[in-house]
């Protein structure tokens, strides 16, 4: 065996020049596929959080809450639901929200909005709510509301201006109330901004069902670890039984997940045709290896060496090269990916927008997740492996008397 | 009993459109310790016979023994083993490993053959001193002349302890000097240790040191001539 690596490894050594152009082959391929790749997952994973900051990891609703988003749909809570939850060590915080769409109007301007009652200190500490505030200040009296800068500009309000809301309560009760104005934020997203209206988490409760306090439209989870999302689902589910549904983010994200995976099928296009050019270079160096030396193999096998040992030699020279391209490939790209992981890419212009839209910041982080390494390792290596194919079919089979004729 | 034994072979090639009669009807003996020469003009099937005596390839027809065993009846993983350990081969070319060197090269049958290191290094020591580039043993086979590695391929073919070496044109690529010393070696190492060799050739030089001649012209033998006292 130690006879057979040395004989492929200075087959190699002997052939610099054609190895180290394989190799190189193997190496750009690589490091341009992890950058790739990298780059990819690192804004599939800036989508998925900035969505999750949103919707939390997931949210119990009464059950039907999800596919008829309506207040009737609404829950009272109870001391043993939030127990339930709290109770569970990987939970970091439950958010209780109470959402209901009303009318807004200030003078002569009318405006459907959807009004989120929050839990203002809790709210704040996930969500920043307070750091976005360009007028005035954040929540604090019970009847100060937050506007987006577009809805304010809609309804023409200032600070300090007196808001109307009327509309459809729990129950098909009519609700209707006259708030503050005690804050106009700006968030990234142009809808938040033109379309919600934050109070106090009692405040809505009162504007939407006063007889009876405690109305919530959804408890939002946030977990310690994004890993036990459906270990978690489960026991929640388990808790609380068939009156609640558990909602992760990959529903509530599902069309954000839908333009990820297609996204993804065009990076894996783009991933094939830079393998089939490194996979090209490996098994045409390790062919013509092979091919190059038949005469040399044919008197090996005539003097008594087994095929499978010429076998080994060929598997040898393609590992070789492939795992020194990996790991040069590795230690070529991994630093930058790593530098472009801690200081994100800026995005201007055009770009930027769609970015803010979709509540996202405009900066290209980079994934150094394994699984990103790892996958094209581990593609690079097989790759390499299935070049190694065909010179072992041939190395098998050849029939030696031919090999010296030719 | 014969080493080799050679019974009516004949050889037929099937590959090209029109069938080429190689050998037809090839009877022959070669005993322990000859140093033979199997002589014809080019085409005369010569490659042909010694590659079914050195169980490269199989006859169309006939029997081939070695030392009894018929290698029709071996496996071509056998065949295989077999020929590691029975049968020594030089060829006209292409018969060292590039990447090792001289001692390497020669070490690498006994390795095949599993003997252990320390006594694989001891006997490609003898050897390369026996067929006299003992100097050149840590030298790549292109840091040789043709002579040199034909004298390395010789080594090689010995350390295996074969019961016969079989040579196609060993000689053929070599000038008169090379050629000497090689046929030299090879008769030194025929007499000192009663090596078995059979040559292929059509090299004058060669013919005047075998003490057996075997003529064959279209695939048959047609003259077989021993010259004692050689
Ligand atoms: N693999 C083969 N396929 C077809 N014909 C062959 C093959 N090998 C040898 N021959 C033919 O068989 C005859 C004998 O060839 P060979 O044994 O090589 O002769 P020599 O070694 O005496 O020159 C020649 O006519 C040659 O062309
Ligand atoms: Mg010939």
């Amino acid at each position: 065996m130690k006879t057979l690596l040395k004989i492929a490894w200075r087959n190699l050594w002997r052939n610099r020049r054609r190895t180290i152009l394989t190799a190189a082959a193997v190496i750009l391929a690589l490091s341009l596929a992890l950058f790739m790749r990298s780059m990819q997952f690192g804004w599939y994973e800036q989508m998925i959080r900035a969505g999750v900051s949103q919707s939390g990891h997931m949210q119990v609703h009464d059950t039907g809450y999800q596919a008829n988003q309506s207040i009737d749909r609404a829950f009272f809570y109870r001391e043993e639901t939030g127990e339930a939850l709290h109770s569970l060590k990987e939970v970091k915080s439950v958010l209780p929200e109470l959402q209901t769409f009303s009318l807004a109007s200030y003078k002569k301007q009318t405006k459907g909005v959807l009004i989120a009652g929050i839990d203002a200190k809790r709210y704040d500490k996930q969500n920043n709510l307070s750091g976005k505030i360009i007028q005035g200040h954040y929540l604090s009296g019970s009847d100060d509301v937050l506007l987006g800068d577009k809805l304010a500009q809609f309804l023409k309000m200032k600070v300090g201006d007196t808001l109307v809301l009327l509309g459809q309560g729990y129950r098909g009760i009519t609700s209707y109330g006259i708030y503050r104005v005690a804050g106009i934020f700006h968030l990234p997203s142009i809808e938040m901004n033109s379309g919600v209206v934050y109070m106090n988490l009692k405040t809505a409760q009162d504007f939407a069902y006063p007889y009876q306090p405690g109305l919530l439209t959804s408890l939002t989870v946030f977990l310690k670890d994004p890993g036990d999302l459906f270990t978690v689902k489960k026991e929640i589910e388990q808790k609380l039984g068939p009156a609640y549904e558990v909602i992760t983010w990959k529903t509530m994200l599902s069309d954000m997940l839908q333009t990820i995976k297609v996204d993804n099928i065009s990076g894996q296009i783009m991933l094939l045709i830079l393998y089939i050019i490194a996979a090209f270079g490996i098994f045409s160096t390790v062919l013509m290896m092979t091919m190059e030396k038949r005469k040399q193999y044919a008197v090996m096998v005539s003097i008594g060496m087994e095929r499978r040992k010429l076998v080994w030699v060929s598997i040898f020279e393609t590992f070789i090269i492939s795992l020194t391209g990996i790991l040069i490939g590795l230690l070529l790209a991994s630093p930058l990916v790593f530098y472009l992981h801690a200081h994100p890419i800026p995005i201007t212009g055009e770009m930027a927008k769609m970015y803010l839209q979709f509540n996202i910041a405009p900066v290209l982080p980079f994934s150094v997740k394994t699984h990103v390494f790892l996958s094209q390792v581990v593609i690079v290596f097989s790759l390499s492996l299935m070049s190694a194919l065909y010179p072992v079919i041939y190395l098998s089979r050849f029939n030696i008397l031919n090999a010296f004729r030719h | 009993m014969s080493i080799i034994e050679a019974k009516g072979i004949y050889k037929t090639y099937q590959e090209t459109k029109i069938p080429v009669n190689a050998l037809n009807g090839v009877d022959l003996k070669i005993e322990e310790g000859e140093f033979t020469a199997i002589v014809g003009p080019s085409g005369s099937g010569k490659t042909t016979l010694l590659n079914i005596l050195g169980g490269l390839d199989l006859p169309t027809e006939g029997d081939i023994f070695i030392e009894g065993t018929n290698l029709k009846q071996l496996s071509s993983r056998q065949l295989i083993d077999f020929r590691l350990h029975n049968i020594g081969f030089v060829f006209q070319a292409y018969n060292l490993i590039p990447v090792l060197t001289a001692r390497e090269n020669t070490e690498f049958i006994l390795e095949l053959q599993k003997v252990p290191k320390k006594e694989r290094r001891k006997q490609a020591t003898q050897l390369l001193e026996a067929v006299g580039i003992a100097d050149k043993a840590d030298h790549r086979p292109g840091q040789l002349s043709g002579g040199q590695q034909q004298r390395v391929a010789v080594a090689r073919a010995l350390a295996s302890q074969p019961r016969f070496i079989i040579a196609d044109e060993p000689t053929a690529n070599l000038d008169s000097k090379s050629t000497n010393e090689l046929l030299e070696i090879m008769a030194e190492m025929n007499r000192k240790y009663r090596s078995t060799f059979i040559f292929a050739t059509h090299d004058q030089r060669v013919m005047d040191k075998a003490r057996r001649i075997v003529t064959i012209d279209d695939g048959k033998i047609i003259g077989d001539e021993t010259f004692e006292g050689r």
